[in-house]
């Protein structure tokens, strides 16, 4: 019997009971998968999303501006290829003492599949299914290229890659809304995944130093910071995100310094925003709290100043502990965004909404919705893989059997 | 307050410059409780003063009064010339002239045991990263874990981990190091590594106030002892008398129950 047959057997099989235990689930299973296989083959007429598919992607985004978001999409990939070669040109052993990142040649495989037969099962033109396939490309390329020449990078110069991430969104944000000499896209014209991304992005990346600031201030010594942090925290905590949307459509324009929320699209990212802020200032308030005050008080002693001591030693630790409530946080943020097509925005759900309004399309729902989960699906698969991932690099080792 | 007699294992220190004088110090917690009584001490540059008293007497607290971990109401401390006071540029001054070993090593989990070293030379003093690194496994070698630089704290055994902290206070090159019950948390075994390591530290132009249940240690390495007992100093003597003719009737009963 080969090893794979025989872990199966002990895993499933160990006991009669087990057995028949593992037996009854596993036909539930099959039946439910066929049973979705039978739907999705025979009977789903796909051509809704095939259609639709721009639509889904970027909502009603100019078509002769379209090729700034593909620049974008080339951009990304090419980032993404750095930054995953370097860190496979870089690997660290994690826990369990293997070296990661681990099964990236599964993972490779994985993505050439997807990019090869997504385009192609979407019925897209050629020249579109042509640049799907290059932007692939390109991002294994250069995976390939900082792998095999990243090695000879000194440490000063990796802690610079990082950077292009945040210069890679700012740049991202031109090249979407215009401007610096582009053609103005107005916000309204944004949809789709497009929307969905770019505020649940906007979003996380802003709630986290807010949350960072609501936590520390909700553990300061000073009665004022404390008090206003909670009294913050508990308010939001306390209202529907729906509620919360809404009341910004209306008055987040006389809160917010002039200019800064015109548009009810940056409405809507800000009120995400410090919505997820209040929930991220109690997981990372947990983090805190988890790390003993002895730390503070060692890097205090070796003459550390209060911000200092936070940066290096507190935060650090604290982040790190964090971190899966913190992407909990994240995931169902990005779930949230849904609720923007209730205060009529065109994200995915939006967008899917007017699809299914199309009598062209009548009772199509079932694989509109589908697909919508599918998407939502994958989006969160990157953010807990990236998480996890980031969980081994920060070297969970260290943090075993710390000392107190 | 009477002179300081000089202890038999260094007599050289009797002249030496004051580097710590805590006069009258009194101090309550938040809750209301007493933890220190008009405290008074005077170590000279280059002593050893061990802390010795029974639990609750305020000793660590007094201790930590030395490096601004704990404020104090009544009083006045002064540390290497600098008043303590609620300024805070004050406190940052003290606490890089002053190092402190604790109970619980207080390791960063999150750093080598070489980044350890070299974090607060390199964030507060702002050396050049190498020079720090090179003086940085000097002095791991020295505490006898040079072979180490590369782990986790949560990788090293108790003694190597308080072998770290005392390394990676000293990398500040500081004036004086204060101790709070370094051996307190270890395993028996482990006890006499790090003792052999503050052994060695003593008497070479660093000043060491300890706070500590090792009597032998306090024999063989001290010039001062003083006993603490309810937020007060009541007996300070060199080790001979401390421990074979103390002159308070408190230290007896201490003696008594610790011998």
């Amino acid at each position: 019997m080969t090893p794979v047959l025989r872990r199966l057997r002990q895993e499933l099989f160990p006991t009669a009971a087990d057995g028949a235990l593992s037996l009854g689930l596993l036909s539930l299973l099959a039946l439910a998968v066929a049973g979705l296989l039978r739907w999705a083959s025979s009977k789903a007429q796909w051509a809704v999303v095939q259609v639709n598919a721009t639509l889904f992607a970027v909502g009603r985004y100019p078509l002769e501006q379209q090729w700034r978001l593909w620049l974008l999409t080339a951009l990304l990939a090419a980032a993404t290829g750095l930054s995953w070669g370097l860190l496979r040109a870089h690997p660290r052993p994690d826990r369990t003492g293997k070296l990661w990142p681990r099964n990236d040649r599964l993972a490779v495989a994985v993505l050439a599949a997807v990019a090869l037969l997504l385009p192609w099962g979407l019925r897209l033109a050629l020249p579109l299914q042509l640049r799907w396939w290059l932007i692939t490309g390109l991002l294994l390329l250069v995976r390939w290229l900082a792998g095999r020449f990243g090695g000879a990078l000194r440490p000063a110069q990796l802690r610079l890659v990082p950077l292009i991430w945040p210069l890679l969104y700012l740049l991202g944000m031109v090249l979407i809304n215009g401007g610096l000499g582009l053609l103005p896209v107005a916000p309204s014209e944004w949809g789709g995944l497009l929307l969905t991304l770019l505020t649940a992005s906007f979003a996380i990346l802003l709630c986290f130093p807010i949350g960072v600031l609501l936590a520390l201030g909700r553990r300061s010594d000073l009665p004022l910071l404390r008090w206003g942090s909670v009294l913050y925290i508990e308010f939001i905590r306390g209202a529907p995100l729906i509620t919360l949307l809404f009341l910004g459509q209306n008055i987040l324009g006389f809160l917010l310094p002039g200019g800064l929320a015109p548009e009810r699209v940056w409405r809507a990212s800000w009120v995400l925003t410090f919505f997820a802020a209040a929930y991220l200032a109690e997981a990372v308030r947990s983090g805190l709290a988890a790390v003993s005050p002895g730390q503070l008080e060692a890097a205090r002693s070796l003459g550390l100043s209060w911000p200092r001591a936070l940066q290096h030693v507190v935060l650090p630790q604290a982040l790190r502990i964090a971190l899966p409530a913190m992407v909990g946080q994240f995931i169902s943020l990005l779930q949230d965004t849904t609720l923007l097509s209730l205060i009529g925005l065109m994200e995915l759900l939006g967008t899917a909404r007017t699809v299914m309004a199309n009598p062209a399309f009548l009772g199509r729902n079932g694989e509109v919705y589908l697909t919508l989960a599918v998407l939502f699906w994958c989006c969160c698969a990157v953010l807990g893989l990236g998480s996890r991932a980031l969980e081994h690099r920060l070297d969970p080792r260290s943090l075993s059997q710390a000392s107190r | 307050m009477s002179q300081v007699p000089a202890g038999a294992n260094a007599p050289a220190t009797s002249g030496a410059p004051v580097m710590i004088e805590a006069r009258a110090v009194e101090k309550w917690y938040p809750n209301g409780f007493q933890a220190l009584r008009g405290a008074e001490l005077t170590v000279r540059r280059g002593e050893v003063v061990v802390i010795m008293g029974p639990s609750g007497s305020g000793k660590s607290t007094f201790l930590r009064t030395f490096n601004a971990l704990e404020d104090f109401q009544k009083g006045s401390i002064t540390v290497d010339g600098i008043a303590l006071s609620n300024d805070l540029r004050n406190i940052d001054a003290i606490r890089r002239e002053v190092g402190m070993v604790f109970q619980q090593f207080n390791l960063f989990p999150h750093l080598t045991v070489l980044d350890n070293l070299c974090l607060a030379p390199v964030v507060v003093r702002r050396r050049p990263r190498a020079e720090v690194e090179e003086q940085a496994r000097a002095l791991l070698e020295r505490v006898g874990i040079g072979e180490q630089a590369g782990k986790f704290p949560g990788q090293l055994s108790g003694g190597q981990q308080q072998r770290v902290a005392i390394a990676r206070a000293l990398c500040m090159e500081p004036r004086i190091l204060l101790f709070d019950e370094p051996t307190s948390a270890l395993d028996p075994e482990m006890v006499r590594e790090v003792l052999d390591v503050m052994q060695g530290l003593a008497h070479q132009d660093i000043t060491m106030v300890v706070v500590t249940h090792e009597v032998k240690f306090a024999e063989q390495v001290a010039d001062t002892v003083v006993l603490m007992a309810d937020g007060q100093v009541v007996e300070e003597a060199p080790p001979q008398r401390f421990f074979h003719n103390p002159s308070h009737e408190r230290t007896r009963r201490f003696l008594d129950q610790i011998l």
